[in-house]
């Protein structure tokens, strides 16, 4: 029969992270809170602010204290129209996973409902903003999970978040021999909208001229 | 004797699509490696940025064209989070038993090209053979063959046609007879065995800090599965437990290993969805019309702004993950950013590292025991 993590026991585990968290950060404007999804089984997850500042001793404190020990995606998104205090914000995913290196034939079965302290499976996004700046920059956390390395290499090359002290930075989706400083998810690259018919007789779009000023989102 | 770079790719066998593995060798063995990714980047998450929560599903199916509908249902479980949407339970039925028949299919299609690969060209016709069965099943589901629409904000484009469970019924049991004829051919044969064993080893704890994840995972010995870790739809329900090897070695799992936790999962996946056609709320042979409160709840299509949604997904290859943030298009219309995990974009990197220390010839054996897929990797 199929298993899960009860709502309770994430509900437990999240409570004591965000507690280890507060305890150790609350002073620094660190703010961790558990919040609730909204689809299927509303499970809850950690969400921590963080000043980048407190970011590398928060992340060493995630990783090796508190077992996170997975980091699954990271999102850099552009405001421009955010104001001063939010011209960017970097969102990182992380997990926490009960996976231990197993000896020769053998192996660990888990049975969900039966996990408990720091075993339960969970999930904790850290959110970073940052102001209103040409150039922003978050300290990378590549020596400290491996995972986030070609996470923040795309944040990179897609956004252009800056990640201090990443080793070996380079493109990986743009092209190598992109020009320095494009960086297409920045909201001043605009989207355009092309009639069907103009996609018809002109399929290679060779013709295609930007006659759509008015419709450019 | 002098060490060379060698470029195999964007066009090699082992490849399994474009990309670029760069390697440097010292005879015969590799000593360093690189990878280079990104040869069909499309801009996915950018075009999404100017789509409504209904189109961007079909770009989501052509993530992956291996796996689409687990793409295309990775997304809805993120806008649904955003949209903040109750699914009606016959519709995750429904997703439950199309994901796990796009599994089934997306492995099939793996191990078929993982043949060729390993010097078997046989495996690959039987295959595609039997991989056709569940294209034809989903395909009576979106009417594609492989890219599919199905799923919809809220729960599903239309019911299971008349008469559906018992062609898959009929069509699952007849697969699991044939998973005992791929085990025959393939953990007899010497060649095989040669090839995979022993070659490719990777730590449980290493893949975890480095990002890897689904079957690469479990094969290292530990039962990490998203879908009761990070639960969504109505797996608790259903009769099923996750795939597990136990690796023979203290350098953790093998390329063989790999290959035999893509086996039992298929098993778990033909077990899922036998029980799931039973126990489906509203049965099995009827049919409600498009739209139906039992298969489509209602969905807001405007999400404001400030607010998130996230998803955590097995996907045929690991975890597949979304985060989207609403409030785009001043009025909510569209995401305001969409933000794709894929989970072979992290995994690549990480096993171009692992085949340090290995034989040239060894190289197509591991790249293909991860599952590369790069429709998904490049976005």
């Amino acid at each position: 029969m199929g298993m899960r993590i009860t709502n309770e026991q994430a509900e437990t585990a999240a409570a004591t992270l965000v507690a280890s968290v507060m305890d150790r950060y609350g002073g620094a404007d660190v703010v961790a809170t558990v919040e609730h999804h909204s689809n299927d089984f509303k499970m809850p997850f950690v969400r921590i602010h963080v000043p980048p500042q407190h970011w590398i001793a928060l992340a060493k404190t995630l990783r090796f204290d508190l077992g996170v020990n997975y980091c699954s995606m990271v999102t850099g998104t552009h405001f421009p129209e955010g104001g001063d205090d939010r011209g960017w914000d970097v969102v990182y995913h992380f997990l926490r996973q009960p996976v231990s290196n197993q000896k020769p034939h053998t192996n660990t079965v888990h049975v969900a409902e039966k996990l408990s302290g720091r075993d339960v499976p969970l999930e904790v996004e850290v959110l970073i903003t940052l102001p209103q700046t040409d150039i922003p920059s978050v300290p990378s956390v590549q020596s400290i999970w491996v995972g986030a390395d070609w996470n923040e290499k795309e944040t990179w090359d897609l956004v252009g978040i800056k990640f201090e002290g990443h080793e070996n930075m380079h493109r990986v989706l743009n092209p190598h021999d992109s020009p320095e400083g494009f960086h297409p998810l920045q909201k001043q690259h605009k989207i355009r909208y092309h009639d069907f018919n103009e996609m018809y007789d002109d399929a290679q779009g060779f013709g295609r001229k930007p006659t759509d000023e008015g419709r450019v989102k | 004797m002098a060490q060379m770079w060698i470029t195999m790719g964007p066009q090699h066998p082992m490849t399994h699509g474009l990309w670029t593995l760069r390697v440097k060798v010292d005879g015969e063995t590799v000593v360093d490696t690189d990878a280079e990714l990104g040869y069909i980047h499309r801009g996915v998450e950018k075009i999404a940025e100017a789509r409504d929560f209904t189109q961007i599903t079909p770009y989501c199916d052509r993530l992956c064209y291996v796996s689409a509908m687990t793409w295309a249902n990775s997304y809805i479980y993120a806008a649904e989070d955003l949209l903040e949407v109750e699914v009606p339970e016959r519709a995750e039925y429904i997703r439950l038993i199309s994901a796990e028949c796009q599994r089934l299919a997306s492995h099939l299609m793996w191990l078929g090209a993982y043949g060729p690969d390993i010097g078997s060209l046989t495996l690959m016709t039987w295959c595609m053979r039997d991989r056709e069965m569940f294209l034809d099943l989903l395909q009576e589901l979106g009417g594609s063959r492989m890219h599919y629409n199905y799923p919809r904000v809220g729960g599903v484009k239309r019911d299971i046609p008349v008469g559906f469970a018992d062609r898959l019924i009929a069509k699952i049991k007849l697969f699991e007879k044939r998973i005992e004829e791929y085990e025959m051919m393939l953990d007899e044969s010497t060649i095989w065995l040669v090839r995979l064993q022993g070659v490719g080893y990777a730590k449980a704890e290493d893949m975890v800090n480095a990002g890897v994840s689904g079957p690469n995972i479990r094969a290292a010995g530990v039962n990490y599965d998203v879908r009761w870790a990070h639960p969504y739809s109505v797996y608790d329900q259903v009769d099923w437990e996750p795939a597990v090897e136990k690796p023979t070695s203290v350098k953790g799992a093998d390329c063989y290993d790999r290959y035999r936790v893509r086996m039992e999962e298929m098993r778990q996946s033909c077990r899922m969805i036998l029980d799931a056609i039973e126990k489906i709320p509203g049965g099995k042979n009827t049919n409600y019309a498009s739209g139906d409160a039992m298969i489509l709840a209602k969905a807001p299509t405007r999400a404001p702004e400030g607010a998130t949604g996230f998803s955590n997904y097995e996907c045929t290859r690991g975890a597949s993950q979304f985060y989207i943030k609403g409030g785009g298009d001043g009025r909510g219309k569209n995401p305001y950013r969409l933000s794709i995990r894929s989970p072979m974009f992290i995994t690549i990197p990480y096993v171009a590292k692992t085949m340090i220390g290995y034989k040239v010839a060894d190289i197509p054996a591991i790249m293909g025991s991860f599952d590369p897929c790069i429709g998904e990797t490049d976005r």
